[in-house]
């Protein structure tokens, strides 16, 4: 076989597999893009209260990642645990009370969801609405990360109003 | 063409008949090509059983690297010397001293109980390795007749050692444990000593000669080719096991393709004289099955074959061509061998070097994606809230369980849920995260590939400058 041969077989078998490999998207890959949590979420029609609880830690972790500009995953995972909480903060330069207030912000927006999606009345929405602006920013965690406990277990104010959930 | 003097006397002279005397130089050169694959296999063998030792030594991830990174430089920095004394001292009793002392060092990696005596035992190891493969060099024109084939014997031997070496580590480390990778090499290498204890009454000691420059083309090319090859033999198989989690047995029977493909390209590399266009096409081959490995569309371990077997092939010719070229015409073929050696594995480290924390960094950049990604698909996923906790749980314990490495996450979704739509939802889910994390792991070695595929192609830069300037 000549030298000729031998390189010009080289180059062909090389850029054959490039090309392959291209055309059957070796390069396009992305990683699945997270959505924008400022962006309204369509509310899936929940079928009782722990779907319902659901759809209101998903809407309140929205709300509250996009006051802080990041994403409601990121935020999911923070809120967490202690130590997750901890190293968001110092990972993102956010303070205690930015933090409070991003978390108000979202059980605010979970509330206005809810009720626009029809899953509270406007009088459950209301008084729902009062309980979760004064809460305290642990409860206000607490609350996102497991709203079924509020609404199954009661916590006067939703035990009283929760007969009123479609 | 002409033996050196040395190789002349070490081969014997007596009077025995010409049948013994060629089944004599058959078993040296045997002997000797067997030694070279075995001292260049221990570049890469280790690779496989780093996550092992990782474990075991409990060292640092910065730390286990070294392991791989000290016998390189160690040896890249001892071949030059360990050829000047090959010729002073004379080939075969330095041949069987650096296989003895590689036997001995071979032995206390085996036996090493922390980090610090292991690395100090594959330096010791390196030590050893060099004196034996550039000694072997000056031995083997005797054994074959000529010093263009012993150059071709030799450079193959260490091209199929240096791309079996991974595969062999991986099983013995699956079936034994990783101290039998260097426990095993201890009897082989005093084996292999036997058959050169014959040629030591002949020796005689040599003035010192002078060498004359190195072939400043052909050794760059082997570096830049080398640096490429270490991309080439570790990253593949990082990618099997930290990303894809294939077991090391499984990476060790993946990667075969390499070695295979390098050994049926080997009498192609026999039947092509022109040794620039073998070095040439060998060179592309290799930047282009490293291209391949870099643009995977898919975390599939039969997609890596294509372009493991361009890279085997172009392995098989381009070492061979290069080292051929770097040993043309020049005395001592130990020195000059040396020079090759020198340049092969100092491309091994830079590879190395250069190309770990680009793939660290972008595995973590990835990681952090996938996680941004397999968090949203699990929050979005249609099963009941309470089991998305138990999940959410369930696979946060897995990724602690599994720490910086790819977690495998299919076994936090056991039980899967008896309900037929839980089921379906969960197996959905499962898919996913799963597929979310394997492109992940996949596309964070990209990057290293493609940058290991621009060392190959550099090399060609000085083939090319040594048409105008050098016969190469």
């Amino acid at each position: 076989m000549s030298g000729s041969w031998l390189v010009g077989g080289s180059v062909v078998a090389s850029v054959a597999l490039a090309a392959a490999y291209l055309a059957a998207g070796g390069a396009s890959y992305e990683p699945t893009p997270v959505a924008d949590p400022c962006e309204p979420r369509e509310w899936r029609s929940p079928e009782g209260i722990e779907e319902t609880a659901e759809q209101f830690t998903l809407s309140a972790l929205d709300g509250a990642a996009c006051e802080l500009r990041v994403s409601r995953e990121t935020l999911a995972v923070a809120l967490a645990t202690d130590e997750g909480r901890q190293a968001f903060l110092s990972e993102y330069g956010v303070d205690d009370a930015e933090l409070e207030a991003a978390v108000h912000a979202g059980l605010e927006r979970a509330v206005d969801d809810a009720e626009q999606a029809g899953a509270l009345s406007p009088l459950v929405a209301s008084g729902l609405r009062a309980f979760v602006t004064n809460l305290p920013v642990d409860e206000a965690i607490a609350l996102i990360n497991d709203a079924s406990e509020l609404f199954e277990d009661g916590s006067g104010v939703l035990d009283r109003i929760g007969a009123l959930i479609p | 063409m002409r033996p050196s003097a040395a190789c002349a006397g070490a081969s014997g002279t007596g009077s025995s008949s010409l049948g013994r005397e060629d089944g004599r130089a058959g078993l040296t050169k045997a002997a000797l090509a067997a030694a070279v694959g075995m001292v260049l296999a221990d570049s890469s063998v280790v690779v496989l059983a780093l996550p092992e030792i990782y474990r075991e030594l409990d060292v640092s991830v910065a730390a286990v690297t070294w392991v791989l990174v000290a016998f390189n430089l160690v040896l890249a920095i001892a071949a030059v010397p360990a050829a000047h004394a090959a010729v002073r001292l004379g080939p075969a009793k330095l041949t069987i001293a650096g296989l003895i002392a590689f036997a001995a060092a071979s032995l206390a990696c085996g036996l090493a109980s922390s980090i610090g005596v292991l690395l100090a035992a594959r330096c010791a190891q390196a030590v050893g390795g060099a004196a034996a493969i550039c000694a072997s060099l000056e031995l083997l024109p005797a054994a074959t007749g000529s010093e263009r084939s012993a150059a071709r014997i030799w450079a193959a031997a260490g091209a199929t050692g240096a791309a079996l070496g991974p595969g062999i580590g991986g099983l013995l480390t699956e079936l034994v444990s990783w101290q039998s990778i260097f426990l095993v090499q201890v009897p082989m290498a005093i084996l292999l000593a036997v058959p050169l204890i014959g040629a030591l009454g002949a020796e005689v000691r040599r003035a010192p000669v002078a060498a004359g420059r190195p072939h400043l083309p052909a050794n760059l090319a082997l570096g830049l080719i080398s640096a490429a090859l270490a991309a080439a033999l570790f990253l593949v198989v990082l990618l099997l096991i930290e990303g894809w989690r294939l077991t090391p047995i499984g990476a060790a029977a993946a990667v075969t393709v390499m070695p295979c493909a390098a050994l049926l390209a080997a009498p192609l590399a026999r039947r092509v004289s022109d040794v620039r266009a073998r070095a040439a096409a060998g060179v592309i081959l290799v930047g282009g099955g490293l291209a391949g490995l870099g643009l995977l569309p898919d975390a599939s371990v039969v997609l890596t074959f294509p372009p493991q077997a361009l890279v085997g092939v172009g392995l098989a010719l381009t070492l061979s061509a290069l080292t051929e070229a770097a040993l043309e015409g020049r005395a001592s073929q130990a020195i000059h061998g040396g020079w090759t050696i020198g340049a092969r594995h100092a491309g091994v480290v830079v590879g190395l070097l250069l190309l770990t924390p680009v793939f660290t960094a972008d595995l973590e950049t990835e990681r952090e994606d996938a996680e941004q990604a397999g968090t949203a698909a699990l929050l979005d996923a249609r099963i009941p809230p309470t089991e998305k906790i138990e999940l959410a749980n369930r696979i946060a314990d897995r990724i602690r369980e599994e720490g910086d490495k790819v977690p495998k996450l299919g076994p936090a979704f056991e039980p899967l849920p008896e309900d037929p739509e839980e089921r379906a939802a969960t197996l959905e889910l499962r898919g996913a995260i799963e597929d979310e994390v394997d492109s992940a792991a996949t596309h964070a070695f990209s990057r290293s590939f493609l940058l290991a595929a621009t060392f190959a192609a550099a090399a060609l830069l000085p083939i090319g400058l040594a048409r105008r300037r050098v016969e190469l």
